[in-house]
């Protein structure tokens, strides 16, 4: 039998990575745009990297699993947002 | 524009320059108005509209006006005496915002068979509007860079982005996609001046409550506009955007209670 | 005149600028294009560069101030939509000009104390009296200052630097054309819609005069200034250095004319421009000797 002490901890499972396609955004110069997209309202589920720009309601995208701690850019609204954990959920907050 | 692909990448700076620069709102409102002669693609066909509808439509059209005119002669005013370059090439940039989103308002209330728009806006605008953009220009007279910011590009900003976005919702279609471009501008106008305000109020908290004095005597007149704005439109009160959400979100992020 | 005005139109200038001329630039130039390696390579080349770029940025910064502090001025809304398309395009000189310095080799963090250092100090004179109008709210005189004196000056310095960098320096040369068209539509629109107010206030000719004849005054002594440090022309060491016969400006061999033929040269396009644009709108050009 193994010490359970001896396995390893389960740590933050890896980031996935992920292939940003074009949105149809495009408020933003050509080369950013498909990180980007239009939020479809409250039943818009998120991915996992996906996050909400609570000062104009665009959905920013990430080539990676977003996780608390992480800091992104909302260019269509020029603000830096941190990620933070809320009730479970993962939200961005203003950083100014 | 080089640089990283992503973003995210970007330094603090590196995007902030970025972001302010004429480059960028270059090929920012490429994507949006190219091919979109007075902001909505050609062809596009007028829906009918009844008179009692296209009377609330010019109403509002004409408050829209009085609005986007408080932005610019504010935004132009404000260049004078923004505090470093990026700002100053930044308002550049939502001078000719709004100096545009003037023009498509007056194009489209010519195709609503508007003949003399200087007298039908007098005639339509509403009292508390014009209120509001009487103090707006007081704060830019006094060269007042913090209560110019919060009035425009927090609370005014704020009122046209949430009204515009609902607006377009519901409008005819040549309306509605002129509206979804300007909503595409004011997302830059709006972030703009939340970040800025938020940067300085964390340097200078004693700001704090001069901008609260503003913003309760601006509430009001704020909150009045919206909703004489969506009466003319003939949406119910319990069909309303939360303005309020919008808004009052906004400036709780700035740190203001309600 | 509104039909002359909606010439001035925002979807025009959406059409002919950023969607036309600007098309596929970055900060005004071809994307590849760079310095020139002599430029860079040379310490006093690339100096004389570096004046002559901020006495541009301090211009172009004047113009900024100017044409945003107009709109709130403007009678009517048509001028104000074109003097928003003029802030945006003063807003882009602005930035053009300053990458240009950091091109040149200038940090960032040292821009202001490299204007500082370099900046002409009749400029900044010249920049007063026209400032001044502005704060006044004075719509006249603010727009025969900006858009007939500044922008009249402008248009002949950008066009003799464009003449000596269309060889030596495309770069330079392709940034100043994007320039050199936006200055034309700046100066038609003084031109244009000034003819008709100061024929409506005839009261205004000798207080605007006045305004002309000083500004006049500081423009010639920056000249002055500026080609008693290194002749201004951009491509005149460089053609010189080459042994080349160089570009030329007003009949003058760029590269083998003295700096007092150049300033002549230049003065007297940039008055006799002056004394054709002013009388078109009914005032007459006061000379400041």
């Amino acid at each position: 039998m193994t010490d359970p002490l001896e396995k390893p901890t389960p740590g933050p499972r890896p980031r996935e990575t992920f292939e940003l396609e074009e949105t149809g955004f495009n408020e933003v110069p050509k080369r950013f745009r498909r990180f980007y997209r239009r939020w479809r309202g409250p039943g818009d589920k998120l991915g996992p990297n996906e996050a909400l720009c609570p000062v104009c309601k665009v959905v920013i995208r990430s080539t990676k699993t977003l996780r608390a701690g992480d800091r992104v850019y909302c260019m269509p609204c020029m603000s830096r947002l941190e990620l933070v954990e809320e009730d479970g959920m993962l939200v961005a907050k203003v950083i100014y | 524009m080089t640089g990283p692909d992503s973003p995210h990448d970007l330094g603090e700076t590196e995007f902030r320059d970025t972001v302010r620069s004429f480059e960028f709102w270059f090929e920012a409102v490429e994507g949006y108005l190219h091919g979109r002669p007075y902001g909505v693609t050609p062809g596009l066909k007028e829906a009918e509209l009844s008179e009692r509808q296209r009377d609330g439509l010019i109403t509002t059209l004409c408050n829209y006006c009085v609005g986007e005119t408080a932005a610019l002669d504010a935004s132009s005013g404000m260049i004078g005496f923004a505090p470093d370059r990026g700002a100053k090439v930044f308002l550049a940039t939502q001078v000719v915002d709004e100096g545009r989103h003037l023009e498509v308002l007056l194009h489209r209330l010519g195709q609503l068979g508007v003949t003399d728009p200087d007298a039908e806006i007098e005639q339509r605008a509403n009292r508390s509007l014009l209120k509001f953009k009487e103090r707006l220009l007081e704060f830019v007279d006094a060269r007042d860079w913090e209560a110019s910011v919060f009035a425009q590009n927090v609370i005014l900003e704020c009122l046209e982005f949430t009204v515009f976005r609902h607006h377009a919702g519901t409008a005819d279609p040549i309306t509605a996609e002129m509206l979804r471009g300007i909503v595409s501008d004011e997302r830059r106008h709006m972030g703009f001046g939340e970040n800025d305000l938020g940067r300085r109020l964390l340097i200078a908290p004693h700001t704090h409550d001069r901008l609260y004095r503003i913003k309760r005597e601006l509430d009001s007149l704020v909150l009045d506009t919206f909703a004489e704005t969506l009466g003319e439109l003939g949406i119910e009160r319990e069909e309303r955007p939360d303005l309020a959400g919008d808004y009052m979100a906004a400036v709780a992020r700035l740190g203001f209670r309600s | 005149m509104v039909d002359f005005l909606s010439n001035y139109s925002i979807q025009k200038w959406l059409e002919s600028c950023p969607q036309g001329y600007l098309q596929d630039t970055v900060y005004g130039h071809g994307p590849d294009q760079v310095e020139p390696q002599e430029l860079l390579a040379n310490d006093d080349y690339r100096e004389q560069q570096i004046r002559t770029t901020v006495q541009l940025i301090a211009g172009e910064r004047c113009a900024l101030a100017a044409s945003s502090g107009l709109v709130n001025a403007a009678p009517d809304q048509a001028s104000k939509t074109f003097l928003a398309t003029q802030t945006l395009d003063e807003g882009r000189h602005v930035e053009i000009f300053t990458r240009r310095l950091f091109d040149l080799g200038v940090k960032p963090d040292d821009l202001e104390s490299t204007i500082k250092t370099y900046i002409n100090p009749h400029l900044g004179k010249f920049a007063e009296v026209l400032l001044e109008k502005i704060d006044k709210k004075d719509f006249v005189a603010g727009v025969v200052g900006q858009n007939i004196v500044l922008e009249g000056m402008a248009f002949s310095v950008f066009e003799m630097l464009h003449a000596g960098a269309e060889a030596s320096n495309p770069k330079f040369a392709r940034t100043l054309s994007g320039t050199i068209a936006d200055e034309r539509r700046h100066v038609g629109f003084g031109e244009n819609r000034i003819g008709e107010l100061i024929r409506r206030y005839p009261d205004k000719k000798p207080e605007v005069q006045r305004m002309q004849r000083d500004m006049t005054k500081h423009m010639l002594a920056t000249f002055h200034e500026a080609f008693s440090h290194n002749g201004a022309g951009a491509g005149r060491t460089s053609a010189a250095q080459n042994g080349a016969s160089g570009p030329t400006y007003q009949g003058l061999n760029m590269a083998e004319a003295s700096n007092e033929e150049m300033e002549g040269a230049l003065s007297a396009t940039v008055l006799k421009e002056f004394k054709t644009r002013l009388g078109r709108i009914g005032l007459e050009y006061q000379s400041p000797a």
